[in-house]
């Protein structure tokens, strides 16, 4: 197989889902300057592909077959420490908290649902490559949920892991009312890049948090 | 069905096998109960039938489709109602031996001639089979925890009825092989009738346990393979078609349906504030052009006023008709307030943009939140796009509101 060398600013993706029309269908959909690497339909092939290829970006399936029956969860444990470069994006059809929760403490950088378009998807991508985190509404709106934030919890120090800012509650409540990365820095009169910092950072605590909520899904399924 | 089992109904008035014989031969229920106490009062057949057809037939089980029990989740209060609802065995054995103790002592007070080598050790096997069939039910009660305390009392009153047959014996003239030989005979077979009903309880026990495993697997394999394959085509119809458009809509209604059946919990579960929403928004979704997404936060109260909800249908039509594209609902709800979000990106408007003759958002939302004790907020949607409806309803602790 040879490899089509990244143009500057093109973006590198592998596509890994056991649904053979859905993989043709996002490659298509996928924006002209994305250029697809591979596909995988199981566990197995998709930790080869994207050992093999090196990817900056994964847009993973949650659910697959093969390997130990962890899914995409388990692409990630198994391809990551041998791709350092790469990054993972979540694409389900489920939007169960567990799946979510899943895939996100596993290392997967975003989380977006299968009926996205093709250029939300792009986007997500992109954004995802350089760094930052996609939540989608219903990703936050369990971030607030579990986080305590709909209690009341606010986090005091800055370095908290189980509690959210003040301000990155606010974040997040936009991002669940539907607001893209733009309108929420609009409405909260601050730059995109303090939105995205902000949204990292909630990331960052939903990997490696340990409140109650969030263990107790990953011990359900044997994560820790 | 020739090879039908014959059951016994869950509800019953003793044991449920007269039912369940009628049920099974066709006959009429109370020709059936009249023949068995006939057969009772004449020497005891029809009794001795009852007690061997109680302990042999199993109780009916849930709905006989076999398709229904794959695809709806076991219930775990069936069985201990099953148990708890069975005839009082060990009470009726224990009366029983109490009655004949008091008879003989009456009998012998008034001089008759009362066979004390057959009564007392009678009682003394009455007893510890009910002792017996006390302590097994127990034990299968409690199976995991540590039951060595109700094994060895188990042991104790099966060692009372062993003694109780031996009795028999023991009472008798001389002992010779022969008597001795047939008391171990009686007591091998007296054991033997008091454990066996508990025996084949406790393998019918396992064989619904192991059953209820095979649903639970076979429901979870069907709920991967719908959710693998058909909600993945819809998905993929949805991404590819216009939102707007009828294909769309059709694969969201019908993703929609095969969700909440996949994944609705046990059906019992109450309806709460977002199910209410998601609702709502499954029927706008059917009528207009839009694309409902609810997302919820916090534990969503179960009753809420239906102005709460009457406005926020108000809101979503609103929405609906002058946004399409795609709505966002968020819920929150805190112990002490529920906020209900409703975001589009349409045209937008201003509460002075409304004709005073048009009723809808002022009357139906502004005025139907203001009686419930709540606000109504209209403001700039995202970026400055589009309309923000915010609903807030403070919840006082116990009392509900209700539309007046």
């Amino acid at each position: 197989m040879t490899k089509p060398e990244p143009t500057d600013g093109a973006l590198t993706v592998v596509i890994v889902d056991d649904h053979s029309i859905f993989r043709s269908g996002l490659r298509a959909d996928l924006a002209g300057n994305i250029s697809v690497l591979g596909e995988a339909a199981t566990v197995d092939e998709a930790v080869d592909l994207v050992i093999g290829a090196q990817p900056q970006v994964v847009l993973l399936d949650v659910h697959l077959p093969g390997g130990a029956g962890g899914g995409g969860a388990e692409v990630i444990r198994r391809a990551a420490p041998h791709a350092p470069s790469t990054r993972f994006l979540a694409l389900s059809v489920s939007d169960a908290a567990d799946d979510v929760v899943t895939v996100i403490r596993a290392g997967a950088r975003g989380y977006i649902t299968k009926s996205s378009s093709g250029s939300d998807v792009s986007d997500a991508a992109r954004r995802v490559r350089d760094g930052d985190a996609v939540f989608s509404p219903r990703l936050a709106g369990f971030v607030l949920d579990a986080f305590g934030a709909v209690t009341g919890e606010t986090a005091e120090a800055s370095d908290e892991l189980d509690r959210l800012s003040a301000r990155e509650q606010e974040v997040m409540r936009l991002i669940a009312r539907g607001y893209a990365y733009k309108e929420v820095a609009a409405s909260l009169f601050i730059s995109i890049k303090t939105v995205e910092t902000h949204v990292s950072s909630v990331l960052r605590k939903l990997q490696l948090s340990s409140r109650h909520e969030l263990t107790a899904w990953a011990l359900a399924r044997k994560l820790l | 069905m020739d090879t039908a089992l014959m059951t016994r109904p869950r509800v019953r008035l003793v044991g449920g096998v007269c039912a369940g014989f009628a049920d099974h031969t066709g006959l009429p229920l109370p020709l059936v109960r009249t023949l068995t106490v006939v057969l009772s009062v004449c020497g005891g057949a029809g009794l001795l039938m009852y007690l061997w057809l109680w302990v042999v037939t199993p109780v009916a089980g849930y709905a006989a489709d076999p398709l229904k029990h794959v695809l709806t989740l076991p219930s775990d209060d069936g069985g201990a109602d099953a148990s708890r609802r069975s005839a009082p065995v060990t009470e009726i054995l224990l009366g029983m031996a109490l009655l004949a103790a008091a008879a003989a002592l009456v009998a012998a007070r008034l001089g008759a001639d009362v066979p004390l080598d057959f009564v007392i050790p009678a009682i003394v096997v009455l007893g510890g089979a009910g002792l017996a069939w006390r302590q097994f039910d127990d034990l299968r009660q409690q199976r995991s925890s540590s039951s060595s305390a109700l094994v060895i009392r188990a042991l104790g009153a099966l060692i009372l009825v062993a003694l109780g047959i031996l009795l028999f014996f023991v009472t008798g003239e001389e002992p010779n092989v022969w008597t001795v030989f047939a008391a171990s005979i009686a007591v091998l077979v007296g054991v033997a009738i008091v454990v066996a009903p508990w025996v084949v309880r406790l393998s019918r026990d396992l064989a619904d346990e192991r059953a209820a495993r095979v649903r639970e697997a076979d429901r979870a394999e069907i709920a991967a393979h719908l959710h693998d394959s058909v909600l993945q085509t819809l998905a993929l119809i949805q991404q590819k078609a216009d939102p707007a458009s009828e294909a769309s809509r059709l694969a969201r209604a019908q993703e929609r349906e095969l969700r909440d059946w996949l994944f609705a919990g046990s059906p019992g579960r109450s309806v709460d504030l977002a199910d209410e929403l998601r609702r709502i928004a499954a029927v706008i979704e059917e009528e207009y052009a839009v694309r409902i997404e609810v997302v919820s936060a916090g534990q969503s109260p179960s009753a809420v006023p239906d102005a709460l909800l009457g406005a926020a249908r108000e809101a979503l039509l609103n929405a609906a008709r002058h946004a399409g594209g795609t709505v966002s609902v968020y819920l929150e709800s805190s112990p002490t307030a529920v906020e209900l979000t409703i975001t589009d990106r349409g045209p937008g408007f201003t509460l002075d943009d409304i004709p005073s003759d048009r009723m809808g958002v002022r009357e139906s939302i502004l005025g139907r939140m203001r009686r419930i004790g709540g606000t109504a907020e209209l403001a700039a949607g995202p970026g400055g796009a589009g309309t923000e409806i915010r609903l807030l309803l403070p919840l006082s602790h116990g009392g509900h509101h209700d539309e007046a």
